[in-house]
């Protein structure tokens, strides 16, 4: 009977700890998921809602700026995240074995960016760009090139958004890359030396082998940081010109908050929201093998 | 002989390499010193071109008008608040969490754990519709609290903590629990204060995220005296004053106090977003 008790009283403590967090992870987490879902398959108009079915998915897969959103996406996903994480492995294997003020400095000259945030660098961006008075306008009209509005044309906007994302995001990726490449043991390299390997050959064959790990994380998290690309779109080129940069975010975003038509943005979220969960697979799966 | 020549190639190699890396650091830099050097310029000086490099007048009027035309003080505090209250709640939820998945048995454990952990990657913003009309139903709309309870709801901390119980040894929380300390005891005075690092960690990483959390502060917020510092100062940009430096002075604003946690609290980023990666 007292064993029973201790195990009972072991019980009600593991759960009160767990209680606060589990309580507003199942209200604004959980929850909104499901009520996402059902809300994907009416129609709301204010307090009334009406059962449509599929009637959302249906009007999404019609509307081309959707199919523009979605292609903007997978855009800007594969070549933000592809020169993200070779640039950050260029920073990284580059400075990691210099000495410690070095490697802060550089560390603290990528992360800035990433500290002072989106919206501000967007902002400067746009002042930068801004082709009547920005200093980027300035030295191509004085280079010959002419009146250039890179954000105004449609084949220039979606690769300046890449860059300005690129740039002020990749301070993240190279810490996560210096901290892995300092925590490689010292014997491997000093082999390899011994056997007269060049650092290139080091670097390629070592280093950026034992950090795997690290780079199917970053790969990862930043797939799904930029799936979800907003900030820079809304201060930068608001989905312009003619939504040639348009992305899921910020289609959503108009739908919920501007067309008010939230079932169709829920349907939007459904959708973002598997892609989201296929993605993160290989990543949960690895946490939970370390667990 | 052929040593030294192989040697000399690598030293090249490097030599080039560091110098790529540090002429871009520099240029990720440079739209940040333009902006600042902007804010002090008086309006006709900032879109003259050629640019003055340094400002040739130097002028506060910019900031003076930022904080006069706007509300950018209650904005500051707004921020302030809803990043610090935040982030109390988070580090004391996902401590209390952590501890119990990492050192307490209790039925269900991993089932739970499991499912906080799927949520990790999945971004609050794709649910942003039914999450704003439960937000709606507590009447959070227009209020501080609506900007931060969803963001308690991520179990990033309870991840990461537990990374940083784990390697707590079990012996003293056993000798602990021997001398009659009740578990809250145990955890408040003798856990926590080992686990200090990683609370710091989790404290920065998470003020600086809800900081930068700009779309939902902007859903949630929307009278003007209840937007966060980064939603006011975006909508400096549709602002109809012509003046670009009175926009520049508005961003800076927005990028100092940031500027400032980095300078004082570097040690603790790295520490914090490498302890958010995975182990290897």
């Amino acid at each position: 009977m007292k064993i029973l008790n201790h195990y009972q009283k072991e019980n009600i403590t593991g759960y009160l700890f767990v209680l606060p967090q589990l309580l507003v992870f199942g209200l604004f987490l959980v929850y909104p998921i499901f009520e996402g879902i059902r809300l994907s398959f009416y129609q709301i108009n204010y307090q009334s809602e009406k059962f449509v079915g599929f009637d959302n998915y249906v009007t999404l897969f019609n509307d081309p700026i959707f199919f523009k959103a979605i292609f903007n996406t997978v855009f800007f996903v594969v070549f933000i995240v592809l020169l993200t994480v070779l640039f950050a492995l260029f920073v990284a294997s580059s400075v990691f074995d210099k000495n410690a003020k070095y490697v802060t400095f550089i560390r603290g000259s990528y992360y800035i960016p990433v500290m002072v945030s989106m919206v501000v660098m967007s902002m400067v961006w746009s002042f930068l760009l801004n082709p009547a008075n920005g200093l980027i306008s300035y030295y191509t009209r004085e280079l010959g090139l002419g009146n250039i509005n890179l954000l105004g044309n449609p084949y220039t906007v979606m690769p300046v958004i890449v860059f300005v994302t690129f740039a002020t995001n990749v301070g993240q990726s190279i810490i996560l890359y210096i901290a892995a490449m300092i925590g490689v043991p010292k014997d491997l390299f000093e082999a390899a030396e011994v056997d007269g390997a060049s650092r290139f050959q080091v670097i390629m064959k070592i280093l950026i082998p034992s950090v795997k790990p690290i780079t199917l994380y970053i790969i990862i998290t930043n797939i799904i940081a930029v799936l979800k690309i907003f900030v820079v779109i809304q201060l930068l080129t608001g989905g312009g010109p003619n939504n040639a940069s348009v992305t899921l975010m910020y289609y959503l975003y108009n739908n919920a908050f501007k067309f008010n038509q939230l079932g169709i943005a829920s349907a939007v979220g459904v959708i973002m929201f598997i892609i989201t969960l296929i993605l993160s697979l290989p990543q949960l799966r690895s946490m939970l093998k370390d667990k | 002989m052929k040593k030294q020549k192989l040697k000399l190639r690598v030293e090249r190699f490097d030599l080039i390499s560091n110098g790529v890396v540090i002429l871009f650091a520099l240029l990720n830099l440079f739209p940040l010193y333009w902006l600042i050097t902007s804010s002090f310029k008086n309006s006709t000086d900032v879109v003259k071109m050629p640019p003055d490099w340094w400002p040739a007048t130097f002028t506060l009027s910019n900031y003076i008008d930022v904080f006069k035309n706007q509300p950018a003080l209650k904005w500051t505090y707004n921020s302030i608040a809803v990043s610090l209250v935040t982030t109390f709640l988070v580090i004391i939820f996902s401590a209390m969490a952590a501890y119990a998945f990492s050192k307490l048995n209790f039925k269900g454990k991993n089932i739970i754990f499991i499912i906080f952990i799927s949520s990790l990657m999945i971004p609050k913003e794709v649910m942003i519709v039914p999450l704003f009309r439960i937000v709606q139903d507590f009447g959070l709309v227009n209020q501080l609290s609506g900007m931060i309870w969803p963001n308690v709801a991520s179990a990033f901390g309870v991840f990461m903590l537990k990374g940083f119980f784990d390697t707590t040894p079990n012996a003293l929380r056993e000798a602990a629990t021997i001398d009659g300390a009740s578990e809250v005891r145990t955890f408040t005075q003798i856990m926590l204060p080992i686990i200090k690092p990683g609370l710091g960690a989790l404290f920065i990483l998470s003020f600086v995220q809800v900081w930068n959390d700009y779309l939902w502060q902007l859903v949630v917020g929307q009278d003007k005296t209840v937007k966060t510092l980064m939603v006011g100062t975006a909508t400096l940009m549709q602002d109809l004053n012509p003046n670009f430096a009175y926009k520049m002075a508005g961003a800076t604003v927005a990028a100092i106090p940031m500027l400032i946690i980095f300078a004082i609290f570097q040690r603790y980023f790295t520490t914090g977003i490498s302890a958010g990666a995975i182990k290897e």
